[in-house]
């Protein structure tokens, strides 16, 4: 964690984890051993204060997924700041993700992302939707696709990276806005209480959300009707170019939810079995009828407020000049020294620790995942453009409406 | 006189304005108030008069929006600059408590107060809310709220002194797509009537009418038309509420053909009530009326590019009313 002034600090979630130098492998032995080893064993496994280490109880090949979408959401921000930076051709652009992967990833590893609509849980995202979509499971080569205005994008071409959505797998959409997003999913929330449904509804917020009156609204309502929505505030610091001490008197975030009567966590917000830890927890709560949970994932993004001004290509991370912050800066100190907490390292070396994965497999995976998505460019720049008078379509369910430009 | 910049030359009158009145207040959200430009002292308000005076604030355009009315009640002038990302967060205020106030009150509430609405650069390949112009169409139906939409740095240096000495709330309307214009600016304090259209160019054949984010095309068009020989009249209108009548009627009176050209969309479009005065004042006149379709703007930029009112669609529609 860093302070205000950029200063690593340790928070208290951080003491007292998950001694993962055990070994899971280890563990689950002992707990097959004795019952009463297994109640001793699960106290020794808390990963903060008195929440349960779920992740202890997932299946290898979910432990694998998780690294394998940490990987996916990584090499798609690599990939597309490279083909901002070095590919004049390319016009798409994003709020990059890269550095916060480990909480989407860990978020919807708790939820339902597969049956149908009627079924699965629903996800809304913020302006930085990319890692919340491919954590999501939307297909990457269309998402791709539609962050370059492409026809045969995942929207047709109409939405670009700040409106990206794909309801078939429960994401139902990033949101330009700063605000809306979270009142919206707690109506979500609402239905699936009113019709009987356990399905719950998460909304992905910035720590620039908290000042917005939305912010106060979602949490009392979410808390009167005892919502199934999980309230995910993903605490990266900076509000555009505005440390979050500007807009919030709260250190943590959370302690605001407290104050609405919302179970509320903060979490490690680079460690996916930590996130997933607390997401299990607040999910559990949901489909039992416990009503809303509130997560304060603390992270850090490693690229600037938008697109890639101040990174190199080939090279992970923007230290230099960003020309729309103005007047304030990240001190380049601060980026590094949350690189030193990188999800992806901090990930892998959970599945190597547990035996899970081979050092060299690990790696392997991570060439794989790599050229996945630069096959998925290079399909998606291949791609038709968008025909201009399709304009006029989608403005309700039928027809078009008349063109006016022309007089 | 100096060649300003659109920004350098509107924070130039607010600074100005704060000088002269340690009341004044100016609040913020992302946006932070500096300017530079060739030749002239940076401008930064926030160093300049503190954080007392100029508020950086967290992304909550409501309290913006009622802060700096609530700072007008009390006695003190203040402004906010209010971003495209919340650009109608403001309404619910400003149209239910700031432009009825006047009138509930009998006369007494003072609201020397200004909302700067920064409006979309109408930017290809933003999409939605950060494509959009519509602004002016919800902001000019308010009673009791002046709504200006200077196009010019001189206007908008002009009308900025203008609002923060106007006794009535002013929503200021900042088509951010006018950035990159620059112009001789006076470096001198000076004002630009609240309630006046501009006449920009003069002609006998057709009145286009238009305003902020559309003059750039209109301007064009009007080139490209004159050296075909027409004789067009360029009305910007600057103030959409009191919307100018006399200046319109007096010239679609000599034209009887008038274009209105709108970035915004086609219903409710300032060019609708433009016709609308024209026609109920002005006998045997023509009318056409150019604007974004009734369509939220797309991403893609084939799309939105053929969407948006532009010269060459513009002067073929002047073609069609006059030929």
């Amino acid at each position: 964690m860093t302070d205000h002034q950029g200063n690593l600090v340790t928070c208290p979630e951080d003491e007292g984890q998950a001694p993962q130098s055990e070994g899971r492998r280890g563990f689950l032995k002992l707990a097959a051993l004795t019952g009463a080893a297994a109640s001793l064993s699960t106290r020794r496994a808390l990963a903060n204060g008195d929440i349960g280490y779920h992740a202890m109880d997932l299946p290898d090949d979910k432990l694998v997924d998780m690294y394998r979408t940490i990987l996916r959401i990584r090499w798609h921000e690599r990939t597309q700041a490279d083909q901002m930076l070095a590919n004049p051709d390319y016009r798409g652009y994003n709020h990059f993700y890269a550095g916060q992967e480990a909480v989407a990833t860990g978020v919807c590893a708790a939820l339902r992302n597969d049956g149908p609509f009627e079924q699965i849980d629903l996800v809304y995202s913020s302006h930085r939707p990319s890692g919340h979509a491919i954590a999501k499971g939307v297909d990457i080569p269309t998402m791709v696709a539609e962050m370059d205005f492409r026809a045969t994008g995942m929207n047709g071409g109409y939405a670009a990276e700040m409106h990206i959505s794909d309801p078939s797998v429960g994401f139902i959409g990033a949101d330009g806005m700063i605000g809306p997003a979270p009142v919206i999913a707690s109506g979500s929330a609402f239905a699936f209480r009113a019709r009987g449904s356990d399905q719950v509804a998460v909304v992905f917020a910035g720590d620039g959300n908290y000042a917005a009156p939305h912010f106060h609204s979602t949490l009392n309502n979410a808390k009167l009707l005892d919502l199934p929505l999980i309230y995910v505030c993903e605490n990266n610091l900076y509000h555009q170019y505005a440390h979050y001490s500007y807009s919030c008197p709260h250190k943590d975030i959370a302690d605001a939810a407290a104050a609405y009567g919302i179970p509320s966590r903060t979490v490690d917000g680079q460690d996916v079995t930590q996130v997933y830890n607390v997401a299990k927890e607040a999910v559990d709560r949901a489909r039992a009828g416990g009503g809303p949970s509130f997560i304060e994932a603390k992270t850090y993004r490693y690229y600037n407020h938008w697109g890639a001004p101040g990174a190199k290509e080939g090279e992970l991370g923007a230290f230099g000049y960003d020309p729309l912050a103005i007047t304030s800066f990240r001190p380049e100190r601060e980026v590094r020294a949350w690189m030193q907490r990188d999800p992806v390292d901090i990930a892998r070396n959970i599945l190597v620790d547990w035996g899970i994965l081979e050092e060299q497999k690990a790696l392997d995976i991570e060439a794989e995942v790599k050229a996945e998505i630069a096959a998925a460019f290079e399909w998606a720049l291949s791609q038709p453009l968008c025909t201009p008078e399709d304009g006029l379509k989608h403005v309700f369910a039928e027809g078009t409406v008349p063109a006016r430009q022309f007089g | 006189m100096t060649e300003k910049s659109w920004m350098y030359s509107v924070l130039e009158a607010v600074q100005h304005e704060m000088r002269e009145d340690p009341a004044l207040t100016w609040i913020f959200e992302l946006t932070p108030p500096v300017a530079s430009n060739p030749n002239m002292p940076v401008i930064n308000l926030e160093t300049e008069f503190g954080r007392k005076r100029v508020v950086n604030t967290g992304i909550d355009e409501n309290w913006m929006a009622s802060a700096v009315l609530g700072a007008g009640l009390a006695g003190s002038r203040a402004a906010t600059y209010i971003p495209y990302q919340g650009a109608l967060m403001p309404l619910e205020v400003i149209q239910n408590v700031a432009g009825k106030l006047r009138h509930m009150t009998g006369g007494k509430a003072a609201m020397p107060v200004v909302w700067v609405i920064e409006m979309t650069g109408q930017t290809p390949g933003f999409a939605g809310q950060h494509s959009c112009y519509e602004e002016d169409s919800f902001y000019m139906h308010i009673p009791g709220v002046r709504t200006v939409i200077p196009s010019t740095p001189y206007d908008a240096k002009g009308m900025m002194h203008a609002a923060l000495r106007s006794p009535d709330p002013v929503v200021y309307l900042y088509p951010a797509g006018l950035r990159t214009l620059t112009e001789e600016v006076p470096d001198e304090p000076y004002e630009v009537p609240l309630d006046k259209a501009a006449v920009r160019i003069e002609g006998s054949d057709l009145t286009i009418v238009s305003s902020g984010g559309g003059m750039p095309g209109v301007l064009e068009a009007a080139e490209v038309l004159k050296g075909e020989g027409m004789g067009v009249e360029v009305i910007d209108l600057r103030v959409l509420k009191e919307m100018d009548t006399e200046t319109l009627v007096t010239s679609v009176a000599k034209t009887k053909r008038l274009l209105t050209v709108d970035q915004s969309y086609y219903t409710l479009a300032p060019g609708a009530e433009v016709v609308a005065r024209c026609a109920e004042n002005v006998e045997g006149a023509r009318f056409k009326r150019v604007a974004f379709p009734d369509a939220p703007p797309p991403a893609s930029p084939e799309m939105f590019l053929w969407m948006r009112p532009n010269a060459e669609g513009i002067a073929g529609a002047a073609r069609a009313l006059v030929g």
